[in-house]
């Protein structure tokens, strides 16, 4: 129990969750009897057809939606609400549209009563980090599908959150722009020693990305699978990409994946 | 961002082509002028149809007078005052008929019941409250103004985007500064275009109660030389008013572009 060693990172601990959807008369239930652990700093995927309950599953970790039976802990204390301890990037990236590029990354600080010009200081850290110098008085419309996520992922690392929730965060991006954006994902994973859960519906993107792939499927959804993917991730890319593991991880979800789309 | 901005960002760059553009935008008016003038002069004869250009000089010469501007500046009081008040109470209602069910409800068949009243109607009972004055105009305008500043309002801050409230919540930000901070930044759009949907009612509406219910300003000042048969001057009043109304208009179009140049 020695907290000077302790990593700032969370733990999520879910068990036996439903949600159930009210729709008129007789609900949608989107995901039954879930259960599962993400240890703290550890990067997880969640992948999944469309429709599995993956996203709604992020939205209960995050705090957004309150389940309809079972419990999500994280560091041991149950979920009641959103808050800056889980830092959630979406795919659609939900930057405020009214303000720069420098205003939507300041924006957690000013919301915990960080002084002007600390605010700053602190913003800038995370855009340098982004790559996304010289881009600060720009409003989100000015910016690429590419650009507006790192601002997102600036704006939600700013603030320092145990725990990063994301939500198919690469999905409308094209493919040298994803992986690039997956490598910088991964940069920032190790040096800054955040929990991922990642959730996607591309299977190499799982593969490659995380240490513990969750397969969900079914409806309602539940976890099919759970693999562990040892890579050694301080490879470049075309290392890993042909790495045994890697490949072995991604036919066995492929595999777990046409399954449930057979059945 | 208008309709003709839109348009316009679409059109091949350039000089010529801004030329272009503009003698197209004001190609109509040309037209129009030109059967105008011909019309009057080789048909219906000067004295039913004063020619375009007459009504020019002698709306030029009333501006020399200066007697039209004593009026001008009342009738643009009048309309300051109305739809100043409109949109404070606009804007207030739509917000809070979004924000909270009740309010809703209540105002709902309100606004329905009295979105097909012909504003104008109301002059008289707005004389036997108020009396012939400013009062009766802007009490009619504020009516006339209200419906499409609250609408707009209304379904702009009811249509706030689910994940930018939620990128709010995720950065700290409590349920009672949500509407600060999200909701009404979020609506501004929608209360700029309810605004510009105002700002015509608005001169219509003072037209008609100023002709009924006032001495002074520019509808007064049009049934007086309708009144006395002083069709040209009566032409001229109405030219001039029609300039500042088109003028008005263009200037909001540019405050909204420098306000929300985010957009």
């Amino acid at each position: 129990m020695d907290v000077e060693t302790s990593l700032d990172a969370g733990t999520v601990d879910v068990d036996d969750l439903t949600m159930t959807f009210d729709s008129g008369d007789d609900g949608t239930t989107a995901i039954e009897d879930l259960s599962l652990d993400v240890e703290s700093g550890e990067f997880v995927s969640i992948v999944g057809a469309s429709g599995c309950g993956k996203s709604t599953l992020l939205y209960l970790i995050a705090g957004f939606l309150t389940p309809t039976e079972g419990t999500i802990r994280v560091d041991g204390d149950p979920v009641l609400g959103s808050g800056p301890d889980r830092g959630v990037v979406f795919q659609e990236y939900a930057l405020f549209p009214w303000r720069t590029v420098l205003e939507n990354v300041t924006y957690g600080l000013e919301e915990q009563g960080v002084p002007k010009d600390e605010r700053r200081e602190q913003a800038m850290r995370y855009i340098r980090m982004m790559g996304l110098e010289g881009a600060e008085d720009l409003y989100p419309k000015e910016l690429s599908g590419g650009m507006k996520q790192r601002v997102a992922l600036a704006r939600t690392l700013v603030i320092d959150p145990k725990i990063l929730l994301m939500d198919e965060p690469f999905g409308a991006l094209d493919q040298p722009l994803r992986e690039s954006l997956q490598d910088h994902l991964l940069d920032i994973w190790r040096e800054v020693e955040k929990t991922v859960i990642f959730v996607t519906h591309q299977v190499e993107e799982a593969a490659y990305l995380s240490e513990r792939v969750i397969v969900l499927g079914g409806s309602p959804g539940t976890v099919l699978d759970e693999i562990e993917v040892d890579i050694d991730r301080t490879k470049d890319r075309s290392d890993v990409v042909t790495a045994d593991a890697y490949n072995e991880t991604r036919r066995r979800i492929r595999d777990t994946m046409h399954a449930e789309a057979d059945y | 961002m208008a309709a003709g901005d839109a348009i316009r960002s679409t059109r091949p760059g350039g000089r010529l082509g801004r030329v272009t553009a503009a003698l197209v935008q004001w190609l109509p008016l040309g037209i129009v002028a030109v059967l105008w003038e011909a019309l009057s002069r080789f048909l219906v004869g000067g004295d039913l149809l004063p020619p375009v250009s007459q009504v020019v000089v002698n709306a030029t010469d009333l501006l020399l007078q200066g007697e039209v501007l004593g009026h001008l500046s009342v009738s643009l009081f009048r309309v300051a005052i109305g739809l100043s008040a409109s949109i404070v109470g606009g804007v207030l209602l739509g917000i809070g008929m979004a924000q909270f069910r009740a309010v809703e409800d209540f105002f709902d068949v309100l606004l329905t019941m009295t979105y097909a009243v012909p504003k104008t109607a109301l002059v008289p009972l707005a004389i036997l409250w108020l009396g012939v004055g400013t009062g009766t105009a802007v009490l009619v305008i504020f009516l006339g103004t209200l419906v499409p500043i609250v609408v707009n309002t209304y379904n702009g801050a009811s249509s706030v985007d689910e994940k930018l409230r939620w990128s709010a919540e995720m950065l700290g930000t409590s349920d009672r500064r949500r509407l600060r901070k999200v909701v009404l930044p979020a609506t501004y759009p929608a209360i700029f275009t309810g605004v510009q949907q105002a700002i015509p009612f608005s001169f219509i509406v003072l037209i008609s109660a100023e002709m009924v219910a006032s001495r002074r300003g520019m509808g007064n000042l049009i049934l007086s030389y309708g009144q006395l048969g002083n069709y040209d001057q009566m032409f001229a009043v109405i030219f001039l008013f029609s300039l500042v109304a088109f003028a008005t208009v263009g200037v909001f179009n540019r405050l909204r572009s420098s306000v929300l140049a985010w957009e």
